[in-house]
């Protein structure tokens, strides 16, 4: 176990990374309950136009309640993940700002749409109608989904970046030795007639189409990692590996050996957005559409779960009358949703994730199935490897990629070795990560489903039954926590798969260690605080 | 016109007026609530909770407008949001954590009402109060560095970073944080004048009393931050004088010019505008004051007279940050421009700062679709805002509270 952690902390700015995960992941810890607890009041809120019962207009509110009051500090915190993001890997803001900013961008007006309506529908509830405040419930989940799909968009990009060509073929094994893997970019012509392509074919560039004002490359990764890494660390042309790919009659031209590498990577970079769609480039990731329904199942797991966990502590103590009808409601409101989306979120929409992984990041893919003989792979042991096979390929014949086989310098430019980046191998922490998570989703999936069974039983629960289920939002906190850790310590050492490595991403200024001690610290006692609020302001007057 | 530059100032005048009125709010309500429980005082008891109903609901509002601001600089300008963040953590990173504090404690404040004992909840309002006066701390000295780049050091390899203690001494940071400050309360008092003064003529008589009593105390606060603020404005202006580019763009059209005393961008005009407007403002409050100062309140003309100062306090606000930031324009930096600081930098970092600090927006983010969903998503999003303020403020109960 050592060994697979300090293989983690090897990669570049291993304590700047920690610190952004503390802070992402805080922020999305708050962030499940507004997406989720906003789509279950407005469907608790549907119910009561519909039934007029009045224990559903209490359902819709506390569940309103519970987002409103963690909302506050949600939105600060992504007030901090942002400008984390910019004073700790703020080469990398620079680049999304640059090349893939519209999801940014329009994340603000969910970001406005969330702010108006979350608030209108909490602080003017008595002040609307019920059709129109139910107008205002669901624009306000909507503003939630809203951002959360932009968000994702972004970091799908991350994972897998459009135009990616991955590495691996299931039934030949690994491509390394072809040059994968590869990045397609749209080429201006007039930066092709500076390059020779002969020599860059021989490195691994392919010729995969024309366009009028340009050629479609698919570039080996170790070249376009190495461009990256040149651009923001201000090389000229004259020290880059560009002089051994310019042609010979521009090897001597002064102009261009002083230009800033960063100057035609841009232009290459530019033109290749304008081409696949500026506004679109981020959502033809080739992860996308599962990550955000997977993102989003995630979320209402999370709130369903402790929804029910909380139904479930005040229906310990109910007396019979209209507070129980009440509190049975939420509860079996809950309970239903956390069995559905538990069920098809491990079934379809983790399912789907993990097929769009296997084939757009394999290297990834070989360290969470764990195909490595250095290290106890569960799935050896379990013997799921063939079921794996099935799952992933959909063929009992296709082979699982080995991490073994995987070059500890397939990232690397062979010329120009960037020395901070010790392996190109993910992390196989994520092997242990991946199986605790799948796991302890399936101890959820139980959990709910033993509780449908006292429900449809005539809800006679046993009081064990309910109080356990206080484990269960931790639970489901840890597995979804976990679902990131993967998704993000195992694409390692990239910051962008294929694209750019963690330390062209970090600062060049990094906090010292202490710091991001002080700020650890500072962020856990506002999750306390934020604990002692939820308690305070919401259990504890929400009794009989 | 320059629409990226514009789309950035929109948001943050936006953000600055709401962050304003929020810092005045994050003080006087803890004070109003304390002096009502302290003299028994249920009008200001009601007074003190309904601003904070509208600070809990509303404080989102200025964060959105903050949040747009650096998104739009991201998206138009990422070279330079790439150089802030690397030389930037400290006071990037104290705003940042205070922030999260700031907001954590409104809604501790707001939900803590009446559930919280008497000590606790003074306790989170000073923390509420503290929190709100270092957050524009943190951005201050952002903006200080922006005016001139003191503090910026190369390190043996020539990597450029930030000397944080001599960022701190840098003689623009202290005038332009304070002035903030006593601005913000200025804004508070007086659009607080105004509202009590119009809700005097709508309430009933305990409310009265409540409504009187804050517009008195306000219209006299308002006295004492305005006299405050043409002080530590004058302060600001001197301060100014080590940044030539930027004193000649603002004083220069009234004779006052240092360096080689040319004017790149006349930016006088929105001096003196905003001027008149401060003039203005203490010609009502002092009339207003000295109706108070009589004995009996003011008529509805007057109650009238001062909210207009209250709104122009917030054009006072929005023009002065405008002028800040324009009469730098085309550099982020203002100070670039000056050979003194500019020669002294070893390339490559003299072409990374040049690059990065000069304002020229991003290629792929000009087309006239991004401009016309930027229009249409702000303004219908504005209406929205602008009626959810209204529910707040001024609609009637549809239903009754039941839960």
């Amino acid at each position: 176990m050592a060994d697979i952690i300090s293989q983690w902390l090897s990669y570049p700015a291993p304590y700047d990374r920690i610190l952004s995960m503390i802070g992402v992941e805080f922020h999305w810890a708050i962030l499940q309950y507004v997406l989720g607890l906003s789509f279950m009041a407005f469907l608790a809120e549907l119910i009561y136009l519909k039934t007029k019962e009045k224990k559903w207009l209490r359902v819709a509110k506390t569940l309103a309640k519970g987002f409103v009051i963690v909302f506050a500090v949600g939105a600060a915190t992504g007030t901090a993940s942002e400008f984390g993001l910019v004073i700790l890997w703020p080469n990398l803001t620079e680049a999304a700002g640059r090349y893939i900013y519209f999801p940014l961008y329009a994340e603000i007006f969910a970001f406005l749409l969330e702010i108006v309506f979350i608030y209108m529908m909490w602080f003017a509830w008595n002040k609307l109608s019920p059709k129109a405040h139910i107008v205002v419930t669901f624009l306000a989940f909507l503003g939630a989904w809203y951002s959360a799909a932009m968000i994702v968009s972004v970091n799908s990009y991350m994972v897998a970046p459009t135009g990616i060509y991955a590495a691996y073929d299931p039934y030949n094994g690994w491509k390394y030795d072809q040059g994968y893997p590869k990045v397609a970019l749209y080429v201006p012509n007039d930066v092709v007639q500076i390059l020779n392509v002969t020599t860059l074919q021989k490195l691994g560039m392919e010729i995969a189409g024309k366009t009028d004002d340009s050629v479609i490359v698919l570039m080996p990764s170790r070249i376009v990692q190495r461009l990256a890494y040149e651009s923001w660390l201000n090389y000229k042309v004259k020290d880059s590996i560009l002089t051994a790919v310019v042609k010979p009659e521009y090897a001597g031209n002064k102009e261009l050996l002083e230009t800033p590498v960063k100057a035609i990577v841009d232009t290459i970079l530019v033109n290749t957005i304008r081409h696949v769609g500026v506004y679109t480039v981020t959502f033809q990731s080739p992860v996308y559409f599962s990550s955000i329904l997977h993102v989003l199942g995630s979320a209402m797991t999370v709130a369903s779960f402790t929804a029910m966990a909380g139904f479930g502590l005040r229906l310990l103590r109910a007396r019979e009358g209209e507070y129980k009808e009440y509190v049975k409601a939420g509860f079996k409101f809950a309970a239903v949703i956390a069995l559905v989306i538990i069920a098809i979120q491990g079934l379809v929409f983790g399912h789907m994730q993990s097929i769009d992984i296997a084939y757009n990041n394999p290297e990834k893919f070989a360290a969470m199935e764990g195909t490595s003989s250095s290290i106890t792979s569960i799935s050896r042991i379990v013997g799921t490897e063939g079921l794996m096979r099935i799952l992933a390929y959909g063929d009992p014949n296709a082979e699982l990629p080995n991490y073994d086989k995987i070059p500890d310098d397939y990232c690397q430019c062979l010329v120009a070795p960037n020395k901070a980046v010790p392996t190109c191998k993910p992390p196989l922490i994520i092997h242990y990560l991946y199986y605790t998570k799948i796991g302890l989703g399936i101890l959820l999936g139980l959990d709910a489903l033993l509780v449908i069974f006292y429900i449809w039983r005539g809800f006679s629960i046993p009081s064990w039954v309910l109080k356990s289920n206080i484990l269960a939002p931790f639970v489901a906190h840890l597995v979804s926590f976990l679902g990131w850790a993967v998704r993000e310590i195992g694409r390692k050492p990239w910051t962008i798969y294929g694209v750019m490595t963690v330390d062209v991403a970090h600062t060049m200024n990094p906090p010292t260690v202490g710091t991001v001690v002080l700020v650890i610290i500072f962020f856990l006692a506002l999750g306390a605080g934020l604990l002692y609020a939820v308690w305070r302001f919401i259990w504890k007057p929400g009794g009989e | 016109m320059d629409v990226p530059i514009t789309f950035v100032a929109l948001a943050f005048g936006l953000h600055i007026a709401m962050v304003n009125l929020g810092i005045a709010l994050a003080t006087l309500v803890p004070y109003f609530k304390w002096r009502a429980e302290k003299l028994g005082n249920n009008g200001l008891l009601k007074a003190a909770r309904s601003l904070m109903k509208f600070y809990a609901a509303t404080y989102a509002l200025a964060g959105v407008f903050g949040t747009a601001f650096t998104v739009f600089l991201l998206s138009f300008y990422p070279k330079f949001i790439g150089l802030a963040g690397h030389l930037t953590f400290v006071p990037f990173g104290l705003a940042i954590l205070f922030i999260a504090l700031h907001f954590l404690t409104i809604t501790t404040y707001w939900y803590g009402w009446n559930h919280l004992s008497r000590q606790t909840h003074l306790a989170v309002g000073i923390l509420m109060a503290i929190s709100s006066y270092i957050i524009p701390l943190g951005f201050r000295a952002v903006f200080a560095f922006l005016n001139t780049p003191i503090g910026l050091k190369l390190d043996p390899s020539g990597k450029p970073y930030l000397d944080v203690l001599e960022a701190l001494s840098n003689p623009t940071l202290l005038p332009l944080y304070l002035k903030s400050i006593v601005g913000a309360l200025t804004v508070g008092f007086l659009v607080m004048a105004g509202a009590f003064s119009y809700k005097y003529f709508h309430s009933s008589e305990e409310e009265r009393r409540a409504a009187e009593e804050l517009v008195r105390f306000s219209t006299l606060g308002a006295i004492i931050t305005l006299i405050a603020m043409v002080l530590l404005g004058t302060w600001y202006g001197f301060s100014l004088m080590i940044v030539e580019y930027k004193f000649n763009n603002i004083f220069g059209a009234f004779g006052w010019t240092v360096g080689d005393g040319v004017i790149h961008q006349n930016y006088g005009w929105l001096f003196a505008f905003k001027i008149t407007l401060v003039a203005l403002q203490f010609i009502i409050v002092l009339y207003i004051y000295g109706k108070l100062r009589g004995g009996s309140f003011i008529n509805l003309g007057q109650a009238k007279l001062l909210m207009s100062a209250g709104t122009l306090s917030l054009i006072v606000l929005i023009s002065g940050e405008l002028l800040n930031e324009y009469s730098q324009y085309p550099y982020f930096v203002a100070d670039l421009t000056d050979p003194k600081i500019a020669s002294a930098l070893p390339e490559p970092v003299k072409q990374l700062l040049v690059d990065a600090l000069v304002i020229k927006p991003n290629v792929l983010a000009t087309g006239s679709e991004l401009i016309m969903l930027t229009l249409g998503f702000l303004g219908a999003l504005l209406v929205a805002a602008a009626f959810f303020i209204y529910l707040i403020l001024l609609a009637k109960p549809k239903i009754e509270e039941e839960y």
